[in-house]
């Protein structure tokens, strides 16, 4: 569905990424690991469309978008919810969600998405008519996933959810990641959490200094010696 | 911790005694006081401050959400009473050969205000097309400073082209309803005035409603706010741009037509209006437009006060004094950080 052959991006006068390939398939929950710096950031900002790949191409669903800008490809079917979230602070909880939609022509489409993501998120459902400015670390992440699920995704990619999260909230948002699995989306996520990731995805990358140097499913990074070693702490 | 219980936690008089709900609890006391006394006050407050809510509000716009300063806005005015001037001549004469033609007389001042609106705002999108987007592809940095300049030479430029083209001297029209004045409280109030006021009213009201209530309005507001965000929901940036220096340059027009009959037009008509609409965004909080909407009347009342109490050598002295007071006080405008101190960028 989703495939980088030796990309190469980054910023300015700063490259980052040095030759990224990877593949997440239909209905895969693929996660990106590494440590800060590595370019995980970076991959999915490239993906998305804020940034040009220097070098490499992406393709999604056989056609190459490394060129295409953000908000084609979004209506594409690629959501991107982004680490700084990117809220509309003095909008509404439903206002946000709404602008989400803002691809989608069919009311009843919007209804039904929007019904969807407040029965994944009753709190955002409570929270309805308040501002996003005013909601807690926890409803904001919630709300930004949310909002990407808006235009009804093909592909979803989600920037470290559980950053500045207390350790209940990044449960509550691992959980709804899964539910989302199942319920069919195809997930590419960024966490520097691994051991819960790694417990919870089909696949996962490992990404250092700009380069893969592990692949490999859940089960099998969890018992490899240098993921012990360098993330688990074993 | 819900917001609802925050509310019912702080007293009521401190929730409602904020210096933002002062000024505008004084400025309707003496609108009260001023309806008893000297009804006039009211209603040259109200008919100048809708057509400065169209020029405060477009500029609010499109500093929120393009984040430029545009000090070009007055020449969309100078450019809203040429083509006003332009339509409406032609017709004022017809109107002078059958004095009897009814519906004429009526209907005769909208297609000037209407080809106003849409002259300007094709000229705002040609700004946006040939300036703001070639610059914004170059580069983003330092932002605000160049368009301000850009913003300041076009205006430079649209005055002496007026000069040179049109020529220095005043186009004006003492009235556009040749009707006797309406009688109310007391104040006679020319039709012109009445029908300005009614125009600025259902034009804020449509404005105000496109913004909070449609899509396309929610996605404008979205991008004022994140424009990385509106994006990543899919939002053209180009397009918005277009629609709203369109929107906002339209607006500028349509008072430039309207108030013709106020303001002749000459290369330098634009220069009050924008300054006076500066005034009003900078007491409301930049990028505003609600605020803005509401500044304009503030703003409006102060002029009006001085005009009446004080002298009209005074109109521009007194409202800014004021202005520079309200903002010692309250430096990020009346209606400036009602979100901005809760949400930690």
């Amino acid at each position: 569905m989703l495939e980088l052959t030796n990309l190469e991006s980054g910023y300015e006068l700063l490259q980052v990424l040095w030759g990224v390939s990877l593949r997440v398939d239909e209905g895969e929950f693929v996660a990106l690991l590494g440590p800060n710096g590595a370019g995980k950031t970076t991959t999915l900002r490239t993906i998305a469309g804020f940034l040009s790949p220097i070098r490499g191409d992406v393709t999604f669903q056989g056609r190459s978008i490394g060129d295409a800008a953000p908000s084609a490809v979004s209506r594409m079917g690629i959501g991107f919810v982004s680490e700084t979230l990117n809220l509309f602070p003095a909008m509404t909880v439903h206002e946000n969600l709404l602008v989400g939609a803002y691809a989608v022509k069919d009311k009843r489409q919007i209804a039904a998405t929007r019904d969807l993501v407040f029965e994944l998120f009753p709190r955002l459902h409570e929270r309805r008519d308040q501002l996003a400015g005013t909601l807690s670390g926890g409803e904001r992440k919630m709300l930004a996933i949310g909002r990407g699920l808006m235009p009804s995704p093909s592909l979803l990619l989600v920037d470290e959810p559980s950053l500045g999260l207390a350790p209940m909230a990044t449960l509550a948002t691992f959980a709804a990641l899964k539910a989302l699995r199942e319920r069919g989306v195809t997930i590419l996520l960024v966490e520097q959490n691994v051991n819960t990731t790694l417990h919870l995805v089909d696949r996962a990358y490992v990404l250092e200094q700009g380069r893969i140097v592990l692949e490999g499913t859940g089960t099998e990074l969890l018992g490899n010696s240098h993921v012990q070693e360098a993330y688990l702490g074993i | 911790m819900t917001t609802a219980t925050n509310l019912r936690t702080v007293p009521l008089v401190r929730r409602y005694l904020t210096f933002t709900w002062l000024v505008l609890g004084l400025a309707v006391l003496i609108m009260i006081v001023a309806a008893i006394a000297q009804p006039s006050i009211v209603v040259d407050t109200l008919v100048t401050g809708g057509m400065w809510a169209l020029l405060a509000g477009g500029l609010a716009l499109i500093f929120g959400v393009m984040n430029i300063p545009n000090f070009a806005h007055g020449e969309l005015f100078l450019i809203g009473s040429l083509v006003g001037f332009t339509v409406f001549s032609p017709i004022q004469d017809a109107i002078l050969e059958n004095p009897d033609a009814a519906l004429l007389k009526v209907v005769g001042p909208f297609p000037g205000m209407i080809a106003a609106a849409l002259v300007g705002a094709a000229v705002g999108v040609g700004l946006e097309v040939l300036l703001f987007r070639p610059l914004r592809k170059r580069s983003r940095d330092q932002w605000v400073m160049n368009t301000f300049l850009l913003t300041a030479g076009v205006s430079v430029l649209l005055v002496n082209m007026d000069r040179l083209v049109i020529g220095n001297d005043f186009r004006g029209i003492t009235r556009y309803w040749d009707v006797p004045p309406i009688r109310l409280l007391d104040v006679s109030i020319s039709v012109d005035r009445a029908m300005v006021f009614i125009i600025a009213l259902i034009t804020i009201a449509l404005f105000s409603l496109f913004l909070q209530r449609t899509r396309v309005g929610r996605a404008m507001r979205a991008v004022a706010q994140d424009e990385a965000g509106a994006q990543m929901a899919g939002i053209d940036l180009k397009r918005i741009f277009m629609l709203t220096i369109g929107l906002s340059s339209g607006l500028a027009s349509l008072a430039g037509a309207a108030l013709l009959f106020m303001f002749p037009s000459y290369p330098d008509v634009g220069l009050q209006p924008l300054y006076l609409a500066w005034y009003v965004v900078i007491l409301a909080g930049l990028g505003n437009v609600q605020g803005a909407i509401a500044g304009a009347f503030i703003v409006s009342l102060l002029q009006t006060l001085t005009v009446f109490y004080v002298g009209v050598g005074w109109v521009d002295v007194l409202p800014t004094g004021f202005i520079i007071l309200i903002l010692l006080f309250k430096p990020s405008g009346l209606f400036g950080s009602a979100v901005k101190g809760i949400w930690e960028q």
